[in-house]
């Protein structure tokens, strides 16, 4: 009671005082409460410190997996159109042209009977040892419920179901329109799911809260269900499974990464071929097939959009609603021609050589051809697919192909809406029958981003795309009577995030994207209301039992070294660079002058200077840096690499990612391995694309590390091991978790001779 | 000892929170609002540099408008190392409505001063000082301090912390007993 007193009079420091004087025994009391205060406003101060300078370290560490993903993602799109730009201005005859046509050229076989041929699955046995799921067909819920928890014991589906129910699903597929409208009647709630990139974890936890798709309960996925986590194949089996069963109450977009030049990069590829060495070629050739059908978005009662990656100043639905969007096997490339059989319906068509002779002026028009020689750096990023689209022109053929293309569609029975026909039936609207515009269309919808300003620019950061501002979403949405767009394509911290005024819903739901503990995932539920409810979570049990701050430094400590092996690999850039502020060669540049030059060379708008003391350990004398001393610091050595020249190890720590896109491209029969001398064409290959000279010596040197049993061919796999950098596979590289049990899984399975 | 600490804990709960807030820093209702055109500047070029990296980080606005919220004022200052209180920071806003915190933003050049004024702020407390302060809840003169009393305080008194927050601060620290080894303990958030 005493001591209340006092501390009401602690405001009043001179009547405070007065009475201790007077009373001494209450002013050792006094002194304690005074004390106590200070002590919490002191612990009180020092956590809000402790909490922002955590929060920065948080952001600075998303900020370097993000410029580094994007990055990625921008380069994979630069060697594409690098290929592209060879194969228009090579012979005919040149070996390097043949290595890499492939993947240019239509499929092969077409008339469905052939298809079917090639893909069937009829004769492929499932042995008496094999332990994981049978499936009949027509497929049942029981058998679909099965294959989740198979797959959540670590069991694999044989190759003859994978392909019976990948024909399955194609066939449902090819019977949807580009355009899902669904709706919420019956008081049913609708449940989105944003990208899962191969993370089964993460689609067992939303099953688990949410319950699985069923008649009361609809699902929309909403692309990149594959590449970087490691169960891209099982992610697929389960949702096509659940499309097959509950086909009006399951629904799949596309994503940017249901295509298969962006699978050879980003680690689905490698997965399939892994987990089906005999079957996986078929298996991808399918999914190639497939992903051309997945629809491009849908709409709920007719006010909500569900698609991809965005929209753009042109996006137009009744385009995208009548286009043939299984023309677009990958969304980086222009539509293939086209032949209709007399029937009406669209088919492919079979090139043999003779008739893709006669084709090459229109290829080489239509494909991305560059119009000037490679420029510098600046100009790689500026010649985005944009300016191709602008470079196209149409001509008589292409005019009668998409006339007739409309009337297939009129004749084929696939559902449109009411807008569609009209539109179809006109025959005035012209842009619109422009391939290259419809392109242009898809390519926006897999691809763009929003942003906080108004208009509509060029996405150059992922090379693909748009960045879309607020003004273009309330043109959008009002054109098309529309209140909401939800789309996926960006990881964000929380699962989700609102833009443009609440406009626009960006849904993740691949939690620990980056790294364990980086970020949450989400999923919405909609309702009649079409007010989104969201729900977060996050997989993996070792997340819960980590700290924040435990978390934020092992996630921080990861983006680090990954930003480190990025600073090495550019190593003669950055001399470059320095030298330009050092020019006494005295070793040393000024903190300045150091962020400066990283910065000009590394392009990821980085806060350096805050990341410096973390980069840079070696001590500081006078405010100046020595890099030679940073560079040793940085130094990383593989096992064999002595032999090598520095500059080209340099090159291959840098480029690994397209080098090996560059080394599965070339292995066309999916082996493993490629010939030496295919192995030097890719070099050769290499070097004229990152303007390089690379000597033949220099190759075979490199050779020579892998072929340890001289028989003339390179291991893949062995080849980019042996300059792996880290020890701990980088998840942005390899497209596996880090802390999944990767390896021991796919030993495994591996060891399973029956798949 | 057992009817003393009764006596003690139940005295922060019935003290009203505004008078005792301004009691550590009684001098702060005297002096006159903040005035940015009166602060010296004297961060080097490089460290200005290092700033700006920092405030980029929380710009809201992105796309490099270089403006940071007056709710977020605080947390740049903090994540650049300066320690002020919650007090501190509104003083040198200019003591802003609640309702501004959020919609008003503040750029480089206004934000800088009121950096500096902070940085020249005495007060940031030392290791000594935390220990001082918690010994006081040390009944036994053992070296720990009952956690639960701790929570107490920092909920209570001072610049209060909600729940969450201090279970976050506590997290590992307590041991089975509920006590908390003090000496260790301010060693711990003072490696920060």
């Amino acid at each position: 009671m005493v001591l209340l007193f006092f501390f009401a009079l602690l405001h009043n420091c001179d009547l405070l005082y007065y009475i201790c004087c007077v009373s001494f025994p209450l002013f050792a009391l006094l002194h304690a409460a005074v004390t106590t205060l200070r002590a919490a406003v002191l612990i009180q101060r020092w956590y809000r410190q402790y909490v922002a300078r955590t929060e920065t370290r948080r952001r600075y560490t998303w900020h370097i997996f993000q410029s580094i993903e994007y990055s990625g993602e921008q380069a994979q799109i630069k060697l594409y159109n690098f290929l592209g730009y060879l194969m228009d201005n090579f012979t005919p005859s040149s070996n390097e042209r043949n290595l890499i046509s492939h993947i240019f050229r239509e499929n092969e076989v077409c008339r469905d009977a052939e298809w079917e041929r090639y893909f069937c699955y009829k004769n492929i046995e499932v042995p008496e040892i094999y332990s994981g799921p049978h499936l009949t067909f027509p497929l049942t819920v029981e058998q679909t419920v099965g294959l989740v928890e198979a797959f959540r014991n670590k069991k694999q589906l044989h190759s003859r179901y994978v392909l019976q129910l990948l024909l399955e699903t194609w066939k449902q597929l090819r019977m949807l329109p580009n355009i899902n409208r669904i709706s919420t009647c019956q008081s049913k709630e609708i449940t989105i799911c944003g990208d899962l990139h191969g993370q089964l974890e993460d689609l067992l936890l939303i099953f688990y809260k949410n319950g699985m798709p069923c008649l009361e309960k609809p699902y929309v996925f909403n692309g990149d269900f594959v590449d970087r986590g490691k169960d891209s194949i099982e992610i697929l089996i389960i949702l096509f499974s659940f499309l097959l069963v509950y086909p009006s109450d399951v629904y799949l977009n596309r994503g940017n990464h249901e295509d298969h030049i962006v699978n050879l990069r980003y680690g689905f590829t490698k997965e399939v071929l892994t987990k089906y060495k005999m079957h996986g070629k078929r298996i991808l050739k399918l999914l190639q097939k497939i992903f051309s059908w997945l629809p491009l978005a849908t709409v709920i009662d007719q006010k909500v959009l569900v698609l991809h990656g965005g929209i753009s100043d042109v996006t137009d639905l009744s385009i995208l609603a009548r286009l043939d969007r299984h023309n677009y096997v990958s969304a980086l490339r222009p539509p293939k021609k086209r032949h209709k059989s007399s029937a009406g319906m669209s088919i492919d068509s079979e090139m043999d050589e003779d008739i893709l002779a006669a084709n090459k002026l229109c290829q080489r028009r239509i494909s991305l051809a560059y119009p000037k020689a490679f420029g510098e750096r600046e100009s790689f990023q500026n010649r985005s697919l944009q300016d191709f689209s602008d470079r196209i022109k149409g001509n008589a053929v292409d005019e009668l192909e998409s006339r007739m293309r409309k009337q297939s569609i009129y004749n084929s029975g696939t559902i449109s809406s009411e807008k569609n026909i009209t539109a179809s039936v006109s025959s005035d609207s012209i842009n619109s029958d422009n391939p290259n515009d419809e392109w242009k269309q898809v390519l926006d919808l897999l691809w763009s981003d929003p942003m906080p300003q108004d208009g509509c620019t060029p996405n150059e950061v992922r090379g693909g795309g748009c960045y879309w501002g607020p003004d273009i979403t309330e043109d959008f949405l009002n054109k098309h009577n529309l209140q909401l767009i939800i789309r996926s394509h960006e990881c964000k911290q929380d699962g989700y995030e609102f833009c443009h005024n609440r406009k626009v819903l960006t849904l993740f739901s691949a939690s620990n994207y980056y790294d364990v503990g980086s970020n949450r995932g989400a999923y919405v539920k909609l309702g009649p209301d079409l007010v989104p409810y969201l729900i977060q979570y996050q997989a993996s049990s070792m997340t819960r039992e980590l700290t924040v701050r435990q978390s934020v430094g092992r996630t921080e400590r990861s983006a680090l070294k990954v930003l480190r092996e990025q600073l090495f690999a550019h190593k003669s850039d950055l001399v470059c660079a320095f030298k330009k502020f050092d020019s006494e060669n005295t070793g040393l540049v000024s903190v300045t002058d150091w962020a400066t030059a990283v910065e000009s060379v590394m392009f990821l708008g980085l806060p350096w200077r805050m990341l410096r003391c973390q980069l840079v350990t070696s001590k500081i004398i006078d405010g100046m840096i020595d890099y030679n001393e940073w560079f040793s610091e940085l130094n990383i050595k593989g096992s064999n690499t002595d032999h090598i020249d520095q500059s080209l190890l340099e090159t291959l720590y840098r480029h690994r990612s397209t080098l090996e896109t560059i080394f599965r491209i070339v292995d066309t029969d999916n082996s493993g391995f490629i010939t030496i001398e295919d192995f030097r064409q890719t070099w050769k290959l290499l070097s004229v694309y990152l303007k390089m000279e690379i000597t033949d010596e220099a190759i075979s040197d490199l050779a020579v590390t892998i072929d340890s049993n001289q028989d003339g061919s390179i291991d893949i796999d062995e080849f980019m091991e042996a300059f792996r950098l880290t020890d701990k596979k980088s998840r942005l590289e390899r497209g596996r978790s880090m802390f999944m049990g990767t390896a021991s899984d796919l030993t495994k399975l591996e060891g399973d001779p029956n798949i | 000892m057992a009817p003393k600490k009764p006596e003690q804990k139940k005295e922060p709960v019935k003290v009203s929170p505004e008078p005792v807030k301004d009691s550590p820093e009684p001098e702060l209702a005297n002096e006159p609002n903040f005035d940015p055109h009166i602060i010296k500047i004297d961060f080097t070029v490089d460290q200005i540099e290092e700033f700006k990296e920092a405030f980029q980080l929380f710009d809201r606005t992105l796309q490099n408008q270089m403006k940071v919220s007056f709710s977020q004022c605080g947390d740049v200052m903090r994540a650049l190392g300066q320690n002020p209180t919650n007090t501190e920071v509104l003083r040198v806003l200019g003591r802003p409505k609640p309702e501004d915190m959020d919609s008003k933003l503040v750029d480089f050049e206004t934000f800088l001063p009121m950096l500096q004024h902070v940085a020249h702020s005495k007060d940031q407390g030392t290791y000594e000082d935390f220990v001082e302060g918690l010994r006081v809840f040390d009944k036994e003169g053992n070296g720990t301090v009952m956690g639960a009393e701790l929570r107490h305080v920092l909920v209570t008194l001072g610049e209060r912390m909600t729940e969450a927050e201090v279970d976050k601060l506590l997290a590992g620290q307590e041991d089975p007993n509920g006590c908390i080894n003090y000496e260790a303990f301010v060693k711990h958030i003072l490696s920060g």
